[in-house]
This record gives C-alpha cells, structure tokens and sequence, in this order.
C-alpha cells in the first residue's frame, strides 16, 4: 500500500471512531453536555491551539468534526498527508475527551491528561532544555528486556518518556517504575491517547512560545524549531498510528520505527531501524538533540583550582615530555558519519605498564564534528586544552601543539588516573563549552611510542603546517567580515576594538579567528560580525560600515574610526594593550613599548606614562595601543608607511618580533635585517639625538620618508 | 543674559512595567527624559520605594525591630511593611535559602512566600532568591508558581539561571523577571536580549544592574546607570528601555561603616544612625543616576527617600 492510502485511511477510520462516539455521546446526554479534560484552562488544546476556538461541550465536538472533516483533504500530495495526520490528532482528541464525561476514565497506571499544573512543571525544564527533549514510544517493543532498555536509556539523559500501548504492559511485567515525577509517563492503552500527547506539545507553544490560539503557521514553527520531540512506533504498524506519525512528521518531529515493510521510509522524518539498541541514538540525531554533558568523569577532582598545580619529580608517576620523545594534541574536524559520539580509546599500554618516574611520549587526537563546526575552531579548542588537562588534580600540563609535557602525581595515579582519562577530560570539556558548534567528539589518546611518532611527523605536522599556511594567508583583503571586540568595555566604556586576520585585538589575546569563534558560541556576547561596507578610503582602512559599529557599540561615543592609520581617527585603546607606539618627531617614526618594559623611551615618556595618554577609549592620534603580534603586520600603521616607521623599540621586545618584523620589511621593502637598523635601550633609552645618529649610520628607511606631522 | 531652556528631547522611551494588580499596583518607567528631569518633559510613574524583609524574621537593628514589634510571622511583617510611611512595594528576600546560610528547604520558603502574598493580595510583591544561582533554580522556580496571579516581580535572574527564572516567572506563571547583572553596561544588555529570545516579554523585564554601597566602587555603578540611560534614549536602544531596580540596603548594611559598633568607633556615632546614612546616601544618588525603584529596610530611609521623590517629581 502507498502512505497517501494508509494515512488516509487512517485519518478516516480514527474520524469515524471520533464521530461515532460524539453522536453516541449526544444520544446520551444531549447536545449541551459540557466536556472537557481535568484542570485545564485550555480545552481541547490541540485544537484550541489550531483553530483559536474553545470546544467545551458535545455540541461543538460536533462542530470541531466538521471543521476536521475540511482539513482532510484526499489528493496524492505531501500536503494532503500531513493535513490529514493533524486532522488524525484532532479527531482522536475529541474521541478522547468524550471518555472523560462520567469522569476520568484513566485507571490504574495510565495518567491520561496532563493537567495544566503538570504542563507547567514539565515546561520550564522543557523550555531551558534541562529536559532535552520529548519523547513518545507508541505500542509494545520486540521484547521486554528492550522496552526497559529503550525507556531507561532516554530517562538517563534526563528526557520525558510519554508511553501509549502495549510498552505500558512491558514496563508493568518489568515492575519499571512509571509516573510524572520519575518523568516516565504512561498515557494509556489506545492509539488515541497520542491526543494528550499533542496537547502537550500544543499546550507548551501557547503558554511557554506565545503562540497565539489559531495561528497554524506559528504554532507548526515553534514545534519544528523549538519543541523538542521525536516519536518510536514499534511495528507491526497499522493505519491509525502511521496517520498519527503523519502529524508528529508534519509538526518537525521525526518517527523512529522497527517496521521494516509497512511503510516507505521519509529521510529524517521517518527512519526505519531493526535494531532497537540503535533507536536512541538515531532519535536523538534525527531531531538534532545534543545531550548536555557537564560531569567530567575521571577519579580525581576537577576544578580550575587545581591549574596553577606543580608536580615535583620526586610526586610524580609519570612524565611525557614533547621536547625529548615525539608527543602532541590535535584537533580535527570530521564529518558527523565518520565518528562515533564519546568514544574514548587508548591505543598503547596504560600508565601501570610505565615505570615509575619515566619519560614518555602521549598524543591525544581528538576528533569533533558539528554541522556548525569550521577547521578555524580547531585551534581554539587546542588553546584550552592546557587549562582543562590542568583543571585535574594531581595533572600538571604545560605547551601545546607538539610541545607538550605532562606529569601525572603518583597521587592521582593511586586514585585510579588512567589514559584513557585524559579522553574524559577533552570529551567533557569540548563538548560543554563548545557545545554550540560540537555534536559529536571522539578522543583517542596514544601511548604506543611508534604511533605517536608516526602520527607526529604524518598527521598532526602536516595539520599544524595547513593551519599556519592557513594563518598567514589570512589577509584583511580575503575576508569578507571583521569582528567588534568589546570584552574590556566593563573598565573601558567607550572603547571598541575592530579584529581583523593582520590586527588582532590589542591586548593580543584575541584574533579574528578567536573573535570569529567566540561569535559562533556566544552569538550575543562581545564579539560582533562588521562587514566592509561603504568604502570611505582605502589607504586608511576606513570604511563607513565600520564608523557605525564604533558608533554603536562605544555607545555614541566615537564617530570614526581607520583601521590603519595612528594619525587620523586611530583605533582607540582600552587599557591591556600589550604595547603602545607614540610618534618619534625627531627620526620621524615612532617608538613602541612594551607592558613589561620598566625603562624610559625616547618619547620622554614611560610604558605607564604612554598608558595614561593612550588608554580609556579615547582617540589619541599619534598614539596607539597594540598586541605585539601586530607589529610584523603587513598593516602596521599602513597609511604611514607601514612598519619602516619604527625607529626605537626594548630590546626584549625587538628579540620577540624581529623574525616576523625581518620577513614582513624583506617582502615589503626588500630590507633585510630590518630589525637591527631600530634602535633599542642599549643605543639609547631617552636621547633622540643619539638615537638619531644611530638610525643615520644604520640608513634607516624612516629618515627618508615624508614627514608623520 | 536671560535664562533660555531648552528641553533635552528624546524619540525614545523607557518600558512601563507594572507590579501587583488593581488599584494598589506600582508602574515602574514610561518616561522619556533623564533620571528626575521634570523640567524636560513629564514623569508620570515617579520613582519608586520598596520595603525589604526577609525569610530570617526581624533584623536586630533598633529602629527595625521597634517598627516590627509584634509580628509574629514573615506575612505579618510584609503586611507591616506595606503599611510604612512611604513604601510603594514589599521585598521580600530569600536568603536563608542560601546553601552556605541557613540553607532552608524550599518547601519551607515556599509556604512563607504564599503566606506572604496571601496577607498582601493585590499589594505589589518583589521576591529576591538565595543569592545562590544553583538553589535559585529550584527555589525561584516553586516560587514563581506560588505568586501565579499576582503580577510580582521576580528578581535574581542572572547570566547563570537566566533560562529557569525566565521560563517560570515570565512565561509559565505570566509574572515581571528580574535581569541581574554586576555593574557593567554590555552584560545588562546581553542578559536582556538572551533573556528577550527565550521569549520573555521585553515589557515584563526590570533590571538590577548591581550597587555598591557609597564608597565601596559606587562610581562604577553611576557610571554603568548613566551609560545604560543615554543608550536608551538617545540611542534607542531597545535593549536597555527596561526601567531599573537598585536593592540598596544590603550593600549599605553590611560595610564597616554601617556595622563598626559605636564602642569601637565612639567618634562615628550610634551604628543605627551611619546605617540609614549609608543607605539614604545611596537611594539618593541611585535615583538621581537612573534607578526607577530602590529597595531599603529602614523605616526612617523609606521615609525619607519617600519624600525626597515627592520634593523632586
């Protein structure tokens, strides 16, 4: 049979039981009978929510058939399906709430209706996902020991179970214990009672989504994006509950069943499975729910606490140390099918076979995949990795990438630490902090030395290299958005730092690719999208599209802003900035200082002398704040001239930048050893005039150059 | 020279959000002007003075306790506290529910709380939590459900537990949320827009943006209230119209100033006295910044504040 004819005739057979009771009903007791369902304020709500109108007694059950009786429309066409399986729901809630008339008929275990009291309960955890979601097992499971398998495996995420049919009489022989509270509810027997199931769905979008009663179009909306809620029918099927799923399938809900011959299969709507072991897993994914993880299951206490602990050779079980034997962590991004949720394998001996006090090599690779996740998160999440492995007591955890040590204390190792733990770690961490873009995330950790070294040198090599060919092809040019990073505003009013792939922020702790992630995980948080709009001048980095998002986020209290000038409306600064630079008027350049230099500089002016006229948010032309990654920027102070303007920098800071300095001036301007011609505390630490006699006998670029003022 | 005014005009307004039900309930904004600026243009709602008790019983501060003399329950002291010269609304405060307090049951909390809004009826009731987020969730959930009906505002919903509060107090139980930040303009407005998409009514929000007491940082928070003011109306800035509700007296009660005993600080005078300083200080100032509501205990700084506000609007 085709689905058109089985939901059709389900819908009629489930009408014709609902209108068969109605007129029985009304031959009883008459047209004005009131009806309705226990402490409820919303009637018949699955029909209150579709129609805007209250059934409360016979009479308009009768009336509610007619107006059911339009929406079941017969063409051979997807919409006719879905009509008719809404039209399936309603009918059956009005066959129900006539069983309700000489009082509740549920006996026994069946609760049928939800009361209002209970709605509300049920929503709030509902609404904010501490239950992650509804789930409806209709009719009895192959076998017992599967239907309590099944239903425990949903209640151990913390879902609402609602059950109809035999599955009822399954968890009874099992002695499973069922009810509200225990969020396992059993609704009743018949087919039908999936009625009070819609009620609640429809129940919840009026009260918790706003839905106005009558609003189809919202009401099918909110349930497709908000209500969280999948349907497992076991076979054999028949025509009523197929017509039934029909509606659960219109209203976003996907139906999971184990009859394999009824019914064709709808992809993500109606997926047919065998094995009832898988149903959990495939529910949850066709309805794209993410359990929450937030226990970090590992024998020691974890708390950020416990990051800044030192482990003494002398306490210590085991080392690994990247310096000496191949070591590292990676992250990879992969496709949802090609790994498995919370798998966690070691591959190599577990820390018993080390000997006490050895050294050792580990590599952990950790595999995510999301249908938001981008490969640019991937060294964000590799950034926390030091700070989570650290949050466990008794782990000391130091570098990254392929530069990594780590001790565990013999005190953790008596308290069971293992491998495999480290797995539990970056599972749980990644996936509850990084939630919004991970589905899924698979660890494995290496212990085998000849794996690690091999997957050193193939794999996570070869991965670090893409990623900073990656970095550094990244141009202001070759993105399409900027981002506003407003984190520092809370002692920083009006200040806004606009992050582009060549000026990260100035406190140097967030890039683009940081302030691109943040965005993605917290979509209302500091970090703001600015696209390139409205071109003002290129040289300066000005664009119009950018003065109003300074204009906005400083809250009116900056009118423009360049990206790429310090003369003309530079960006302003907060007050973290890693470094300053100030206009040199003698050598026409400018000096740079760094945060942890203590000396004077040739400005007159020290690193805290320079802060107090740079920071707070205020635009100080000739003054600016920056991250010290900033200054091998191909956009260092562009519109000037670019970095040939450094005349003076702490020779600390000159040794941290002068590779990327030397290859940005080489390609730039084809000097080489750019760094040696500036100028430092060992030429001069206040004198512009000696300073200016060095910069001469070294032909620096800066002399030659118009003048900055 | 003659004096030339030019009233400072603004195409936005301030949300109106009203608390308690009938003839006794309290509108809170719908203004357009800066904080107290009459002469701009019109305040209809004038600011607003709560009354603060709590779930321990009467606090052993002389003044307090003379006022409460007599009552035998928290609900006859919330009826007492509606009945003080000034207040506009009673507070109730649950902070023996806080775990590393008292750490009362929330059961028990919840039976004071309906004892509490069945001696107030249709009398505006604000309900703060524990204080602790966890306990919050749980407790202020229950609570919510006990003040169904009554229009309360529902305070400490924070960054945390903003969806539970949120969820219960304004959509399930139709009740006013709370939206409690720490002094800072960008986490106000965050809270209130993540708080808005959970579906929350923006018209049913009121924010605590955090205090401090005079001295203690105080500068942060007129300068957060001044900022959020402007943004609203001369921005229109959406996210920030909902009108603000500043709990003083726990900040004011609970420094040196106000705690010193008077054997120990014998040139500071009685302790009782620097205690209603502290706090008329800090209403004082809160209103002037941007606060439309302030929250005190003392029925002299109700008093006074009362009649501050009746003075200037």
């Amino acid at each position: 049979m085709l689905l058109f004819d089985i939901v059709f005739n389900g819908n009629d057979k489930m009408y014709a039981e609902a209108e068969e009771a109605v007129n029985a009903a009304i031959a009883k007791y008459g047209e004005e009978k009131a009806v309705g369902f226990p402490e409820t304020a919303y009637a018949l709500a699955a029909y209150y929510a579709e129609t805007g109108d209250k059934i409360t007694n016979l009479k308009e059950c009768k009336a509610g058939l007619e107006y059911i009786k339009t929406q079941m429309p017969r063409e051979r066409r997807l919409d006719s399906v879905f009509k008719s399986g809404v039209a399936t729901a309603l009918a059956a809630e009005i066959l129900e709430v006539t069983k309700y008339i000489e009082g509740d008929p549920y006996e026994g275990i069946s609760e049928g209706a939800m009361t209002d009291a209970q709605l509300r309960e049920l929503g709030v955890p509902l609404v904010v996902y501490d239950i992650p979601c509804v789930a409806l097992i209709i009719h009895a499971a192959p076998s017992v020991q599967e239907a309590v398998d099944l239903v425990k495996s949903y209640q151990s995420q913390g879902n609402f179970v609602c059950l109809v049919g035999g599955i009822i009489d399954q968890l009874k022989e099992a002695n499973y214990n069922m009810g509200f509270n225990v969020r396992v509810y059993p609704i009743g027997d018949n087919i039908s009672c999936a009625a009070h199931a819609v009620s609640v769905a429809s129940r919840v979008a009026m009260v918790f989504g706003n839905i106005t009663p009558g609003d189809k179009v919202g009401l099918q909306k909110y349930h497709f994006e908000r209500f969280r809620c999948f349907v497992n029918a076991f076979g054999p099927l028949d025509e009523k509950t197929v017509a039934c799923g029909a509606g659960a399938i219109y209203y976003g809900f996907p139906v999971i069943t184990n009859d394999m011959e009824y019914t064709p299969s709808v992809p993500k709507s109606l997926i047919k499975l065998a094995d009832v072991s898988k149903f959990n897993k495939a529910s949850l994914e066709a309805r794209n729910i993410k359990i929450k993880v937030t226990n970090v299951d590992i024998p020691v206490a974890f708390a950020t606490a416990f990051e800044g602990e030192i482990i003494r050779r002398g306490d210590m079980q085991v080392e690994f140390d990247g310096s000496r034997i191949d070591s590292f962590e990676l992250v990879q991004t992969k496709e949802l099918t090609e790994i498995e949720d919370h798998k966690i394998e070691v591959v190599g001996p577990e820390l018993d076979e080390f000997e006490q006090g050895s050294k050792n090599g580990i590599a952990f690779i950790v595999e995510v995949a999301g249908k938001k996740m981008q490969p640019d998160f991937e060294p964000v999440f590799e950034r926390k990795f030091h700070a989570w492995i650290n949050g466990a007591e008794g782990i000391m955890h130091t570098g990254q990438r392929d530069m990594i040590r780590i001790r565990v204390s013999k005190d953790a190792f008596e308290a069971g630490f293992r491998a495999k733990h480290f797995g539990e770690i970056l599972y749980a961490k990644i996936k509850g902090e990084f939630e919004a873009v991970v589905d899924k995330c698979q660890v494995t950790v290496y212990t085998d030395q000849a794996e690690c070294s091999r997957l050193r040198h193939e794999v996570a090599q070869a991965s670090f290299d893409k990623r900073d060919e990656r970095l550094s092809s990244l141009t202001d040019e070759n993105v399409d958005v900027f981002y506003t990073c407003i984190l520092c505003q809370a002692f920083s009013p009006s200040h806004v730092c606009i992050v582009t792939p060549e000026r990260l922020g100035l406190c140097g702790a967030v890039s683009w690719l940081d302030a691109k992630a943040t965005h993605e995980l917290e979509p209302d948080g500091a970090c703001q999208v600015v696209e390139k709009v409205g071109l003002i001048d290129e040289n300066l980095g000005a664009y119009e599209s950018f003065n109003e998002a300074v204009h906005k986020y400083s809250m009116g209290a900056l009118e423009r802003i360049t990206m790429y000038s310090i003369m003309v409306d530079p960006m302003t600064s907060c007050g973290c900035f890693e470094c300053i630079c100030g206009i040199e008027p003698f050598s026409n350049g400018v000096a740079i200082a760094n945060r942890e230099y203590a000396g004077m500089t040739p400005l007159g002016m020290t690193f805290p002398e320079l802060a107090s006229m740079t920071g707070g948010g205020v635009q100080t032309p000739g003054f600016m704040g920056h991250g010290k990654h900033f200054i091998g920027s191909k956009k260092f102070m562009a519109a000037e001239g670019g970095i040939q303007r450094i005349v003076w920098m702490p020779k600390e800071l000159k040794d941290v930048v002068a590779d990327r300095l030397n290859a940005t001036a080489k390609e730039l301007y084809g000097i080489d050893n750019f760094a040696d011609m500036i100028g430092d505390e060992t030429v001069t630490d206040s004198d512009p005039e000696a300073l200016f006699a060095f910069l001469t006998e070294k032909g620096h670029p800066a002399l030659g150059l118009d003048p900055l003022m | 020279m003659p004096f030339n005014q030019k009233p400072e005009k603004f195409a936005a307004k301030i949300n109106t959000v009203t608390i308690g039900n009938g003839d006794k309930a309290i509108a809170l904004g719908g203004e357009s002007v800066l904080p107290l600026y009459t002469f701009d243009g019109p305040i209809d709602n004038a600011p607003k003075v709560g009354v603060e008790i709590t779930d321990l019983g009467v606090e052993d501060i002389p003044g307090v306790k003379a006022y409460y003399e007599g009552c035998g329950s928290v609900a006859d002291m919330a009826k007492k506290a509606s009945e003080m010269e000034g207040a506009d609304f009673v507070v109730l405060s649950l902070k023996g529910g806080d775990p590393n307090g008292e750490d009362k049951p929330t059961e028990d909390l919840v039976a004071i709380v309906k004892e509490v809004v069945a001696a107030l009826g249709d009398y505006p009731l604000v309900v703060e939590g524990s204080g602790n987020v966890e306990k919050d969730n749980e407790l202020l959930t229950k609570v919510s459900e006990a003040c169904q009906g009554t229009n309360a505002l529902i305070m400490s919903a924070k960054e945390e537990n903003y969806k539970t509060v949120g969820a219960s107090a304004g959509l399930a139980y139709g009740l006013n949320v709370g939206a409690e930040s720490a002094v800072d303009i960008n986490l106000a407005k965050q809270l209130n827009v993540i708080t808005t998409k959970l579906g929350v009514n923006p018209e049913k929000i009121v924010m605590n943006i955090g205090n401090a007491a005079v001295g203690y940082g105080y500068e942060y928070v007129v300068s957060t209230m001044d900022r959020i003011r402007n943004a609203a109306l001369s921005q229109n800035d959406d996210t920030l119209q909902m009108p603000i509700i500043t709990p003083v007296s726990v900040d004011a009660w609970s420094v040196k100033e106000s705690m010193a005993s008077e054997e120990d600080m014998p040139e500071w005078g009685p302790a009782e006295e620097r205690g209603i300083g502290m706090e008329i200080m800090g209403a004082a100032a809160d209103l002037v910044s941007g606060s439309h509501a302030v929250i005190l205990k003392h029925p002299q700084s109700v008093a006074t504040i009362a009649k501050m506000i009746k003075e200037l609007v």
